[in-house]
């Protein structure tokens, strides 16, 4: 005959605390892991913008990045990102150079790209689209969510590389060529990929696709 | 396989320095003093000891607040005589501040690195000369951002045959920064280390001194040929410049 034993009350206690941590341990493994979790979504049905020629939507990991551009200020570098966003050139771009709420940068097309991530050589890639004249402004000031031209230590050497801040950099003022500004989706880039001690990133994140707003 | 693994643990311990200001000049351990100017320079100061360098052999200490407080409003005034075309003509835009500099071992005024547009300053350097050691070593990036006007044959040629400068401005014992009652030719003892020496020593009485230079040169014939020399170079790099200081 089989004895049944009645589970004790200490013993119930244990079994309960054993399953509500297998569903702790179960939830922040697959739902707390998941950084894009409590990020907004842009939607761009129903987001209005004043100058729609001059928005561009950065589409990464976590979703749409929305950039306003300013011509106005450099008239050349917006052009020559335009350029860059519509012959698709961005697409599969590494974030390899991110610094943790400071700023991320992407862009280096001929080695930093998804397709042909060269780690030895990434940051001196080519867009084969020649090198800009820098568009130097001492009144535009690099606040959260500017986006700049990246450059080598010279001036005049601005090319497809581009970054965005995190923060206010007051530094960066006169120093970088302006190309616009984030109207949406900056804690999308907080989500970003940083490296290990490092601004270099390894296996970083990408942009899935950018695209003028007109053109989607 | 090994060397993808050494290239992916260097790439992970190689700790490069996200400081914004790093990226820009190349130096680390430093903040913001002061930003805003009329001509555009912008003041950092030292907030960590730091060496650079190609053998790390440039250091330097972080800054007393207090001492560097005290100091500032007669270095912002000094910095005040250039304009902000100049000095983009001559690659200046940074001013970094730290204490008690050396380069290679040897205690200096200020080191002037045109690549990053820097100067950096030590505050604690003899407070006797410091005023004519900020001209001085704004003098140096002058020259070597137009080597075509300073050139240093034609500038010697003005001394006496006999005359000959040191190999280096600091393989020579000629190194006392007080004038001399007597020029002849030479206002201080270190004028006569080398010509580029000479001509930032002329440069930062210049600045500093306008008036007494100008009474040495009515009797001593070979600073006159100096003096003239170096003036009329600066009025062609920044007529402007030129006209306000002379």
């Amino acid at each position: 005959m089989i004895k049944t034993i009645k589970a004790s009350k200490s013993e119930k206690i244990l079994f309960i605390f054993l399953i509500s941590l297998s569903i702790f341990t179960f939830t922040s493994f697959f739902l707390l892991k998941n950084k894009c979790l409590f990020v907004e979504k842009n939607n761009l049905d129903t987001l209005k913008f004043n100058k729609p020629n001059n928005i561009s939507v950065m589409n990464v990991e976590c979703g749409n990045v929305i950039i306003e551009l300013y011509p106005e200020i450099s008239p050349k570098a917006v052009e020559r990102f335009k350029i860059l966003i519509e012959k698709k050139m961005y697409d599969g771009s590494a974030f390899y150079k991110v610094s943790e709420n400071t700023f991320v940068q992407a862009g280096d097309i001929e080695y930093g790209n998804i397709n042909n991530l060269d780690y030895s050589k990434i940051g001196s890639g080519k867009s084969g689209l020649g090198l800009l004249n820098s568009e130097l402004s001492d009144d535009f000031k690099f606040t959260v969510g500017s986006v700049g031209f990246a450059r080598s230590s010279e001036f005049d050497t601005e090319d497809s590389e581009f970054f965005i801040t995190l923060k206010e950099i007051p530094i960066y003022q006169g120093e970088y060529t302006p190309i616009g500004r984030v109207i949406h989706g900056l804690d999308i880039l907080t989500k970003i990929k940083t490296g290990n001690k490092a601004i270099y990133v390894l296996r970083p994140d990408f942009i899935k696709t950018f695209r003028m707003l007109n053109s989607n | 396989m090994k060397i993808l693994f050494l290239f992916i643990f260097l790439f992970n311990i190689s700790h490069v320095n996200a400081d914004e200001i790093y990226n820009l000049i190349k130096i680390p351990n430093l903040e913001i003093y002061k930003l805003k100017n009329d001509n555009n320079i912008r003041y950092l100061s030292a907030k960590g000891n730091f060496k650079i360098g190609p053998n790390k052999n440039i250091t330097c200490d972080k800054v007393n607040l207090d001492n560097l407080n005290a100091k500032f409003p007669l270095i912002e005034k000094n910095f005040n005589q250039y304009n902000s075309n100049f000095l983009k003509k001559i690659k200046l835009k940074y001013i970094v501040f730290c204490e008690d500099l050396f380069i290679s071992e040897i205690n200096t005024g200020g080191i002037p690195d045109n690549k990053n547009r820097t100067l950096i300053l030590d505050i604690n350097f003899n407070q006797k000369y410091f005023k004519r050691m900020i001209h001085h070593e704004i003098f140096h990036m002058i020259q070597n951002t137009h080597i075509e006007y300073f050139n240093e044959e034609k500038f010697s040629s003005f001394n006496q045959t006999s005359f000959n400068y040191a190999e280096c401005s600091t393989c020579s014992d000629r190194l006392n920064l007080n004038l001399y009652k007597n020029t002849d030719g030479f206002l201080t003892e270190y004028s006569k280390s080398i010509p580029s020496e000479d001509m930032a020593e002329i440069f930062s009485f210049l600045m500093t001194d306008k008036e007494t230079i100008e009474d040495i040169i009515s009797t001593d014939k070979i600073l006159n040929k100096k003096v003239n020399f170096i003036k009329s170079n600066l009025a062609k790099i920044d007529k402007i410049f030129y006209d306000q200081n002379y």
